[in-house]
């Protein structure tokens, strides 16, 4: 990309996680704000999870129409305690029992779906591409499988664009990661939207 | 007499919270679905007053449940409440016969006066 373009990238990738941030604060109902923003394939610092063996929740969307990509958005297992506490009633939360678990996980599944789908609103509508997010799933996985799970996942989209963001809840003590790839065509059309004008 | 809903979500939690704020606004949740097979099944044999209708369920899109149930000939008034927050995508949605569109997430408030717009 030259530098007009990826001007444009950047400042869409902003925009959408922009919106992103104001769905988590709706949903959470608790301020969010954008940490940082990393483009690039660097290896997640897992140190955050509380070691190796702690466990991670990845929630992930796939796109489905004209552009293909995945966001995983990422939380640790004290995050995930926190949410629970902060957003669902305490019956559910104190009770292990298999419908509250399902619900809990509902609960994360929901926040990725309006999360991821601010994101692609967002690009949909600059862009002008029919995209959707599917139905997300959940992972629960070791701290050290990590990186290697979303390396996996990247090599399923032949040529790839990564943006991550890590979000910060500071009243909530949250800092959760939502990382995005992408396949090639959103260059394509960043560089077709450019050249239009 | 109380209305009637059906939810439609393939989230528990959504449906959850859903039914929690109908049934506080005196509405009678009569089922709930998870998938578009199932939704088009229960729209067909409930005929509830409303519908609130997912746009993306494992099976199929809302879309085509909107459709198929005004095919049917289910009078039900259908609000979608979707986290697919397009412009283009809203309209087909009212362009297909939806009520009304309410994107994901709402507040209590948001969603109940979308409800007291469609049923009134």
């Amino acid at each position: 990309m030259n530098e007009n373009e990826l001007k444009v990238a950047t400042k869409l990738i902003f925009e959408g996680l922009s919106m992103a941030k104001a769905s988590m604060e709706m949903i959470l109902q608790s301020p969010i704000s954008i940490e940082q923003i990393e483009y690039g394939t660097s290896d997640m610092d897992i140190n955050r999870f509380g070691g190796d063996e702690s466990e991670v929740h990845v929630i992930k969307t796939e796109l489905m129409g004209e552009l293909k990509g995945t966001s995983h958005l990422i939380f640790s297992e004290k995050e995930v305690q926190k949410l629970y506490e902060s957003s669902l009633p305490k019956n559910i939360v104190e009770d292990d029992s298999k419908e509250s678990t399902i619900m809990k996980l509902g609960f994360l599944t929901e926040i990725d779906n309006m999360v991821s789908a601010a994101v692609i609103t967002e690009f949909s509508n600059f862009l002008g591409v029919e995209i959707y997010g599917n139905v997300p799933s959940l992972k629960v996985i070791k701290a050290k499988e990590l990186n290697n799970y979303l390396v996996e996942e990247s090599s399923e989209l032949e040529q790839i664009i990564h943006f991550k963001a890590m979000f910060n809840g500071k009243e909530l003590d949250i800092c959760p990661d939502f990382i995005w790839v992408f396949h090639n065509k959103f260059v394509d059309k960043i560089k077709d939207l450019v050249s239009q004008k | 007499m109380s209305k009637t809903v059906l939810v439609v979500d393939d989230s528990i939690y959504m449906r959850s919270l859903i039914k929690t704020v109908m049934e506080g606004a005196g509405y009678e949740v009569v089922g709930e679905a998870q998938n578009g097979e199932s939704a088009i099944d229960l729209a067909c044999s409930l005929q509830p007053d409303l519908i609130t209708l997912d746009n993306i369920l494992p099976d199929m899109m809302g879309f085509e449940i909107l459709k198929v149930i005004k095919e049917e000939g289910v009078e039900s008034k259908v609000i979608m409440v979707s986290a697919v927050g397009q412009q283009t995508v809203v309209n087909k949605g009212l362009s297909l016969g939806a009520a009304e569109y309410i994107v994901k997430p709402f507040t209590e408030e948001d969603l109940l006066k979308v409800v007291e717009k469609v049923m009134a």
